[in-house]
């Protein structure tokens, strides 16, 4: 007699990891071969052509020449950066061409640009790593993120058209926008270099921005975070590409799902997009209420599912180079608090703010209060660490807006990181007072449309988008109750 | 062992283990934070229970998530002040 599949036969029936015969399969010629076509494969609809072939052959190499796995990923990282950068597939040269346009440089080309700045940032990072070893107690050493600000605000500065114009201005300009994504990275390293354990100089800079992670945010952490996500032992390798297969199918499962929705929601109902929406509203044709919050949920969970792509993708190809990293996007909708949700569905990111926000403030402010100590030190990952993070990933902005221009068109995310902040931060303090969230069913589903409501709502500041301020926002989200902002005013 | 001090501190750690939905049992060598079973958070949540429960005094310069990753690091960080 046949049963159908439960989720839990299903479950069994994938986990292949736990399969002895697939695992010794996966350990053969034929096996390797396999899972590094396999991953090219799932990686081709997410990345172009040659990204696609760099990443998964360079992570396929890594595994399988372990003697020279430094080597391979230093080679990998920046030879992925620098030839991106050359060809202008990632956005330094977009972002470089802004002040080229504003000083009038038509001989120069922004993408060559790049390049010369990442290779002089290369080695400006080496030497930072050397100077580092060299004095442990020194400022760099103790304070790298600090220290890493400073320099970006002093080439900020340096930037301002009063003070520098012509090609002075277009070279310090380059080094800003290929130095912004690396502030998030290289403290990373520095922490480690205080350990015992710590990996070598090399290895620090063969993970800075490393080739899954060619962004703003590291995922899989920095060397130390790596090499305890590391076994050198063929069957636990094996497991871990095995893992990272999966993981990149899964992020093509979920690619479907993205592309069925726009067919249905887009293509086929029209619906507009949530900036589009607050256009309508503020030109004086709003959408039906019901359809403004179809668009806002519709969008929520677009956003949703895109950052569970990315993540799947990004730690798909880091298992497939042998790290058996935590996924960065975990069963986001289970989540029972804003906390929950903040771990759950941006994890990289809530570790990198833990590590360069929460874990300072917490052990240097209010140590003799224990509540206002936790939700502090949360408030400074989730709110101070979440915008100035969202704020550099659009330095650009500081060059075409001058900062008065870029921090008044961030007032929306400003709010929205204000809010999440003290959410979670509450929802922080409740657990430390040991408040466990009840289990059964009536109560997961409030615990769901808390959470969920909190998300959607904060949705409309915290889009990405700088085109709508933070009073035009405020009045479409009062729209949806059948409000007017100029009714309280 | 048996400790009154080691009986609270497997306590706290196996209700923030089930908090992750982890109802696995828990060994005093099990890794806690590098293996993935708890996340920075509960870190940080045991680094405060640790500072009242038995005034512990941590420093973000010294701090190394390995002196606290299993109940037997713990017992050995206390014994050691």
């Amino acid at each position: 007699m046949s049963t159908a599949p439960t989720p839990d036969r299903l479950r069994q029936l994938l986990a292949l990891e736990q399969s002895e015969r697939a695992l010794a399969w996966a350990q053969t010629g034929a096996g390797r071969a396999s899972l590094y076509v396999l991953a090219f494969a799932a990686a081709l609809p997410l990345l172009s052509v040659w990204a696609s072939a760099i990443c998964v052959t360079a992570a396929w190499a890594a595994t399988q020449f372990s003697s020279q796995r430094v080597r391979i990923l230093l080679l990998a990282s920046w030879g992925f950066t620098l030839f991106e950068a050359a060809r202008g597939d990632n956005d330094f040269a977009e972002k470089i061409q802004y002040v080229l346009d504003q000083e009038q440089f038509v001989l120069l080309r922004a993408e060559w640009l790049a390049v010369g700045a990442l290779v002089l940032l290369m080695g400006l990072l080496w030497l930072g790593l050397q100077h580092a070893i060299r004095q442990p107690a020194g400022l760099f050493a103790r304070r790298p993120l600090v220290c890493m600000l400073a320099l970006e605000a002093a080439l900020l500065v340096l930037c301002a058209p009063q003070l520098n114009h012509g090609l002075v201005r277009v070279l310090l300009w380059s080094l800003v926008v290929v130095l912004t994504p690396y502030v998030w990275f290289f403290p990373l390293a520095i922490v480690d270099l205080r350990g015992r354990e710590a990996s070598s100089p090399a290895m620090q800079l063969a993970v800075q921005r490393p080739f899954w992670s060619p962004m703003y945010l590291p995922f899989g952490k920095g060397a130390a975070y790596l090499r305890r996500h590391f076994s050198p032992l063929a069957r636990e390798q094996a497991i871990t590409q095995v893992k990272g297969v999966k993981l990149l199918l899964w992020a093509n499962f979920l690619l479907l799902i993205s592309q069925a929705l726009t067919w249905v929601f887009s293509e086929q109902l029209a619906l507009p997009r949530l900036i589009d929406a607050i256009d309508a509203h503020l030109e004086g044709h709003p959408l039906p209420i019901a359809t403004g919050w179809t668009v806002l949920v519709y969008g929520t969970f677009r956003y949703a599912l895109q950052i569970a792509i990315w993540a799947h993708l990004f730690i798909g190809l880091a298992r497939m180079a042998g790290y058996r990293l935590p996924r960065g996007s975990w069963r986001p909708l289970e989540s029972r608090s804003l906390m929950e949700y903040f771990n759950r569905s941006h994890f990289y990111f809530k570790e990198i703010l833990v590590d360069l926000f929460f874990i300072p403030a917490f052990f240097r402010a209010f140590r003799q209060h224990p509540r206002l100590r936790m939700f502090f030190a949360t408030f400074m990952a989730a709110g101070a660490g979440n915008a100035l993070w969202h704020f550099m990933d659009d330095i650009q902005l500081v060059a075409v807006e001058g900062f008065g221009g870029a921090l008044s068109s961030f007032s929306s995310y400003l709010f929205y990181s204000l809010v999440l902040a003290v959410g979670v931060g509450l929802s922080q303090v409740r657990a430390t007072m040991g408040y466990k969230p009840a289990t059964t069913f009536a109560a997961r589903l409030y615990a769901f449309f808390f959470v969920w409501s909190f998300v959607v709502l904060l949705r409309v500041f915290s889009d990405g988008t700088r085109d709508h301020s933070f009073s035009q926002r405020l009045d479409f989200l009062l729209s949806l109750f059948g409000l007017h902002l100029g009714n309280f005013l | 062992m048996n400790h009154p001090a080691l009986d609270t501190l497997r306590k706290h750690l196996q209700d923030a283990l089930q908090q992750h939905g982890d109802s696995q049992p828990l060994a005093d060598d099990d890794s806690l934070f590098l293996s993935g079973r708890l996340d920075s958070f509960s870190m940080m949540n045991l680094i405060l229970f640790l500072e009242t429960t038995f005034q512990l005094r941590f420093s973000d310069l010294e701090f190394d998530v390995e002196k606290v990753d299993s109940v037997n690091a713990i017992m050995a960080l206390m014994q050691a002040h």
